[in-house]
């Protein structure tokens, strides 16, 4: 079997509430997998069944050829970086990343831990508490826990939501020099289509418990599959084809000032490099912008646009 | 927080004053009772209480029935206040509130309870005897188990708030954390949920296994005169036989065992903390 990670028909539910119903997925050795979505589609929920913290309905998890659908958490050789850390407060940061190698009375503990300190940074903090830790230091931590395990697949769940815009950048470099230098088979959970972009090899975007589409950052950038994919990658114009598809445009593909259509601007927004405009149109709303140094529009005024067919993203699907 | 001490002291004076006037002089003088006899002060009423055989039966059960609904209510209250933080935060409101709904009930209402059920022509005895398991009614009522049973349904509550509040505390995701990073539940429990939940424990070992050991109304019914408890032997001493020294010596034994009880459960909490 060459899917090192299988989830088979994968139904999880809340009592009746079901949260992904069906899914498919496969993931290669050592890939970097983000999923992304918005709240609610069900991407940490499948990434708990990955773990073993919540059992199926329906359907089979493998990992490394092996059936885990029905086994504990403890024997599915998994890690798993909570958005919260989750670290333990009554335990030394040495002892946290120690706590899965004491349970299995791992060999070399001690010089384990270190070079998993080592790893993230951390040396220096052996013998500190956890809540002495900044955000980022208690995260790296949690890294260092789950590393130090030599999981088959680590599991992220939104790790870096918790951080400032500048630490989740650092943080973010650190997981990819990781990932490197490791080799080790990553899903990444987000809800940031950035985030996803620039970390993941392949992105799968989910949606209602479902996946709506799986590709490459750049196909899931530039080739969206219907409104959903491309409203979540950033086409903010989205109008049907006449065919049962769509037609999607980004904000920057729109021209204005020239072209065979007319709107009225119904609102701007200054957002530094571009300024940004809501039209609207007898096609719909349109949302356009400029660079900042154009002469601004006024509210209220006319104006042509054209959308160009070259620079749209053809849709299979409107919804 | 006062620039002077003194306010501080002058405004605690009026409160002071009242406690030791209302509460600490009596209580002295109450216990001082057990160290005098008729020649002067004397420790002659501890040597008498403790050569009595009788005595040491109903001391040693007292330790032991405050010591085994302490235990049982840990365990139990473990359980169950892990199943309540696992609700979720509506129903969680509402299963609590059940669990505080027995000490909004009298104590004598709740433990005459126990007598329908427990008593010769009882519940429990009726299906036992209906059902052919046995012929004749077990006897139930006046044995050590009923006071037990008494006792535990009677603090049990206290255990379960003071665990819920303690594991409320604890990190959201520290034991999905744990047991991903290899745990089994028997390891969360000892490795991660016990030490973040022992001053909870603390807290609620002492209130039950205090409340256990003064309790009176409980024993008083369940157990009577057969099965008796220091508070039911003590009040049985000052009221049947007028005999107020050994009922200081009672007051003061529960007093220290209270103390001490409270003193272990801290040392075991804090000593295992420190390794």
């Amino acid at each position: 079997m060459s899917d090192y990670v299988a989830l088979d028909g994968l139904t999880l539910a809340y009592g009746k509430t079901v949260a992904v119903e069906g899914l498919d997925l496969s993931i290669a050795k050592g890939e970097l997998i983000t999923l992304l979505g918005p709240s609610g589609c069900g991407k940490s929920t499948t990434m708990r069944a990955i773990a073993g913290l919540m059992t199926p309905s329906a359907g089979r998890i493998v990992i490394d050829g092996r059936d885990v659908t029905r086994l504990p958490p403890s024997k599915r050789e998994v890690g798993l970086v909570f958005q919260s850390y989750a670290l333990f407060p009554h335990l030394t940061v040495y002892e946290n990343v120690a706590f899965g190698l004491r349970l299995k009375s791992a060999p070399d503990l001690d010089a384990k831990v270190r070079d998993g300190l080592a790893t993230v940074g951390l040396s220096d903090f052996a013998q500190r508490a956890p809540r002495d830790l900044s955000g980022g230091q208690q995260q790296r931590v949690a890294l260092a826990r789950s590393l130090v395990m030599e999981p088959k697949v680590l599991l992220l769940d939104e790790p870096l939501s918790n951080l400032d815009a500048r630490l989740r950048l650092e943080m973010r470099m650190e997981l990819q020099r990781v990932q490197k230098e490791t080799g080790i088979t990553m899903v990444f959970v987000t809800h940031d289509q950035a985030e996803a972009l620039a970390l993941a090899d392949r992105i799968v975007l989910m949606r209602d418990g479902a996946i709506e589409q799986t590709g490459t950052p750049e196909e899931i950038y530039s080739a969206p599959v219907s409104g959903f994919a491309a409203d979540f990658v950033g086409f903010e114009t989205i109008l049907p084809d006449g065919a049962g598809g769509g037609l999607a445009w980004r904000p920057g593909a729109v021209v204005l000032g020239s072209g065979p259509n007319e709107g009225k601007v119904r609102g701007t927004a200054f957002a530094g490099e571009r300024r940004e405009y809501i039209l609207e149109s007898p096609l719909g709303t349109i949302k356009a912008d400029t660079p900042a140094g154009a002469a601004p529009l006024e509210i209220g005024q006319s104006v042509a646009f054209d959308l160009p067919r070259e620079r749209a993203a053809h849709l299979a699907r409107l919804d | 927080m006062f620039e002077d001490k003194r306010t501080g002291l002058a405004l605690a004076l009026p409160a002071a004053v009242f406690a030791a006037a209302l509460f600490l002089l009596p209580v002295g003088i109450l216990l001082s009772e057990g160290f005098r006899n008729a020649d002067g002060w004397s420790l002659a009423p501890y040597v008498e209480f403790f050569a009595s055989g009788r005595n040491r039966v109903v001391f040693l059960r007292t330790l032991k029935l405050a010591a085994l609904v302490a235990g049982v209510s840990a365990v139990i209250g473990y359980a169950t206040a892990f199943a309540i933080v696992s609700l979720p935060p509506a129903s969680r409101g509402r299963v609590f509130a059940l669990v505080t709904l027995p000490l909004m009930i009298s104590p004598v209402a709740r433990t005459y309870a126990w007598l329908v059920i427990l008593g010769r022509t009882g519940f429990v005895n009726q299906m036992l005897v209906g059902s052919g398991l046995l012929d004749t009614p077990l006897r139930l009522l006046f044995t050590e188990t009923a006071v037990f049973i008494g006792l535990l349904q009677l603090f049990l509550p206290l255990m379960i708030i003071s665990l819920v509040s303690a594991m409320e505390n604890m990190p959201r995701d520290a034991v999905p954390a744990a047991r991903v990073l290899g745990a089994n539940w028997f390891q969360v429990f000892a490795r991660v949920i016990l030490p973040l939940t022992r001053e909870g424990l603390v807290v609620g070992g002492t209130l039950v296994f205090t409340g256990s050991m003064t309790a009176y109304i409980t024993p008083a019914i369940l157990g009577g005169a057969k099965v008796l408890m220091l508070e039911t032997l003590l009040y049985q001493r000052v009221t049947v036989a007028n005999d107020f020294a050994s009922a200081s010596v009672i007051a003061m034994i529960l007093m220290v065992m209270a103390f001490s009880a409270n003193l272990l459960l801290k040392r075991l909490a804090t000593a295992r903390r420190a390794r």
